[in-house]
C-alpha cells in the first residue's frame, strides 16, 4: 500500500477510535477526580485524582448486595446453560423419530425474541411463586437455542468412530457427553459461558418486572434506580457506571479473541 | 384475546382489543411509526460497519487495537450506556453541547433529550454508537472469507478498485449483510434498555416504540390483556420485515443447514 493511503486509513480509523471512546474517557475522567459536574467550561484534561465518587457510591447505595445478585443469577444461569444445552445438543446428534420436527421447532423459534413473550413469562413465574426470587430471575434465560447449535455443532465434528469406541468400553451415555464430548468441544464451552454470562449480566427488562424490592435488586435495576432518585448531574452515578462496566471491559480485554468470536458465532452459527 | 388482568375474572373479549387498538389508540401508531424509523438505523449501522470492516481489512499495523476499541462498545451493559449518554446529550453539562458551542456549529445549547424533533435521533445515534462494532465484526469474517484471488484476477483483467468492489466484493458479502440486517431489526424490534434509560419512551411520545409501549400497558398500567394484543401485532410485524428483509436478499443467507 502506498504511504499516503495507509496514512489515509489511519486518520480515518483514528478518528472513529476517538469517537467510540470519548464517552468512556469523560465518564472515567469525571468519576476518578470528583470534579463539580456543573463546571464551566469542563476541564478536558483530568487535574487532581480523587475517589470522591466512589466513596459516595459506596454510602449511597447496597452495591455489594447488587453485585451478590448479579453474580448468584448469572452463575446459576450459566451453570443451566452448559447443562441443558449440551443434553439438548447430544440428543440432537442421535437418531430418533420426529428429530426433523423438533429442529424446525427449534429453528423457528428462534425468531421470537424474548421480549415477544414477557407477558406470559411474568404470568408463568407467577404462577411458580418465583417472582422476586434469583430463581425466578435466571429461570428464562436457562436455555437458549443458539447455544444448543453451536455445542451441536461442535459434537458432530466429533468422529463417531471415538463415540462407538466408548460405548464397545462400556462407558454410559452420560459419560460419553462428560469425559468425549465436552473435552472436544472446548470452544463451545467457551462460547456458551461468555454469550450466556454477557446476556444475564446485562439483562435489564427482565429483572425490572420481576423484582419488587431493593434487596433483590441486580445491577443494571440498580443502576437505573439510582438514576430515577438522583437524576443525572450526581458525580456518583458514573463511578457506579464504570463499576459496572469494569468486569466486562476486563473479560473483553482477557480473552478478547475469544470474546469476539463467542459473540459474533452466537449470532452467526443460528 | 381474553378480558384479563390480575384483578378481573376472565372473559372472552373477541376482536375488540384489536379494534381499540387500531381505531383509537393514536400512541399505539405513534408507537409503530417510531419503531420503523428506529429500525432504518440498521442500515446506516451497516453502511458505516462496512466502510469500517473494509478499512481494518487492509494491511495496516494496529488493526487489531483498531478492531477491539470499535467492537468494544458492543458487549457493555445498555443500562449503563443509555446513561452515560444522557449525560453527554445534557442540555447544560453535556459534553455534546460544549463540544457544538464551542465550535460555533450551534447558537444556543440543545436539549436534545427533552425537544420533541432531536429525542429520537440522538437515541439512534446512540444505538449505532453501540452496534457498529459488532456489525462490523461480522462483515470483516465475511470478507476474509472471499478468496483473494478473485480480486487478483479481476484487477489483472483491468477492473477499477470501485468496479471489483461492486461486481465481487458486494455479492460475495450479501449473506453477511443479510446476518447483520437480520439482527438489527430484531434488536430494533426489541431494545428497550437504551429508550427506557434515555427518554423513557418521551417527550410527548416522540420516542416510544412498540416494546417500551407494551412495557408500559402491561407492567405500569396493569392491562395485560391489552399488552398481549400489542405483543402480537408486534410479533406479526416482526414477521412480515423479516420475510420482505428475506425476500429483498435473495434468501440464501437465511438457510442453515437444518437436519443433519
Amino acid at each position: 500500500m502506498r504511504p499516503s493511503r495507509a496514512v489515509a486509513v489511519h486518520a480515518t480509523l483514528g478518528a472513529v477510535s476517538v469517537v467510540m471512546l470519548v464517552p468512556f474517557y469523560w465518564v472515567l475522567k469525571t468519576s476518578l477526580t470528583g470534579e463539580n459536574i456543573f463546571q464551566y467550561p469542563p476541564a478536558l484534561l483530568p487535574r487532581v485524582m480523587h475517589p470522591f465518587y466512589y466513596v459516595d457510591v459506596w454510602y449511597y447505595i447496597p452495591f455489594v448486595r447488587y453485585v451478590i445478585n448479579s453474580v448468584i443469577v448469572s452463575v446459576i444461569v450459566v451453570a443451566a446453560n452448559l447443562v441443558c444445552n449440551a443434553l439438548a445438543a447430544y440428543a440432537l446428534t442421535l437418531r430418533f423419530r420426529g428429530k426433523r420436527a423438533i429442529v424446525a421447532l427449534l429453528l423457528s423459534c428462534m425468531l421470537i425474541p424474548f421480549q415477544a413473550t414477557i407477558i406470559p413469562a411474568y404470568l408463568i413465574t407467577k404462577e411458580l411463586h418465583l417472582l422476586n426470587s434469583h430463581l425466578g430471575l435466571a429461570l428464562p434465560l436457562c436455555s437458549t437455542i443458539v447455544c444448543i447449535f453451536v455445542f451441536k455443532a461442535s459434537f458432530d465434528a466429533v468422529p463417531r468412530s471415538l463415540i462407538d469406541a466408548a460405548r464397545i468400553d462400556g462407558l454410559a451415555e452420560w459419560r460419553i457427553i462428560l469425559h468425549v464430548m465436552l473435552p472436544l468441544s472446548t470452544s463451545a464451552v467457551a462460547t456458551t459461558v461468555i454469550l450466556s454470562f454477557i446476556w444475564s449480566w446485562n439483562s435489564f427488562l427482565w429483572p425490572l418486572i420481576v423484582i419488587r424490592n431493593q434487596e433483590m435488586q441486580t445491577l443494571p435495576l440498580g443502576l437505573s434506580t439510582f438514576l430515577s432518585y438522583m437524576e443525572n448531574t450526581t458525580g456518583a452515578l458514573y463511578a457506579f457506571c464504570i463499576m459496572v462496566l469494569v468486569p466486562g471491559v476486563a473479560l473483553f480485554l482477557l480473552e478478547q479473541r475469544r470474546f469476539i468470536d463467542g459473540l459474533t458465532s452466537g449470532a452467526t452459527k443460528g | 384475546m381474553q378480558s384479563w388482568s390480575p384483578f378481573k375474572p376472565s372473559t372472552f373479549a373477541g376482536l375488540t382489543h384489536y379494534q381499540e387498538l387500531f381505531f383509537y389508540d393514536e400512541v399505539f401508531w405513534k408507537s409503530l411509526w417510531n419503531t420503523v424509523v428506529f429500525m432504518s438505523s440498521s442500515p446506516i449501522a451497516i453502511g458505516l460497519a462496512l466502510a469500517l470492516a473494509l478499512l481494518v481489512d487492509t494491511r495496516i499495523r494496529g488493526r487489531g487495537v483498531y478492531r477491539a476499541i470499535i467492537f468494544i462498545s458492543y458487549p457493555l451493559m445498555t443500562v449503563a450506556v443509555g446513561i452515560i449518554w444522557r449525560w453527554l446529550y445534557d442540555e447544560k453539562v453535556g459534553l455534546i453541547n460544549y463540544v457544538l458551542l464551542s465550535l460555533h456549529l450551534t447558537q444556543r445549547r440543545i436539549a436534545f433529550l427533552d425537544s420533541y424533533e432531536w429525542a429520537m435521533p440522538s437515541v439512534v445515534v446512540a444505538a449505532v454508537w453501540q452496534i457498529v462494532g459488532f456489525f462490523m465484526v461480522i462483515l470483516l469474517a465475511g470478507l476474509q472469507n472471499i478468496p483473494p484471488n478473485l480480486e487478483e484476477a479481476a484487477a489483472l483483467d483491468g477492473a477499477s478498485a470501485g468496479q471489483r468492489f461492486r461486481h465481487i466484493t458486494l455479492p460475495l458479502l450479501r449473506p453477511a449483510i443479510f446476518l447483520c440486517l437480520m439482527i438489527g431489526v430484531i434488536n430494533s424490534f426489541t431494545s428497550f434498555d437504551l429508550i427506557y434509560v434515555m427518554t423513557g419512551g418521551g417527550p410527548n411520545y416522540a420516542t416510544e416504540v412498540l416494546i417500551t409501549y407494551i412495557y408500559r400497558v402491561a407492567f405500569v398500567l396493569s392491562k395485560f390483556d391489552y399488552a398481549a394484543a400489542l405483543t402480537i401485532v408486534l410479533f406479526v410485524f416482526l414477521l412480515i420485515v423479516t420475510a420482505v428483509a428475506n425476500r429483498l436478499t435473495g434468501g440464501e443467507a437465511g438457510a442453515v443447514d437444518a437436519a443433519e
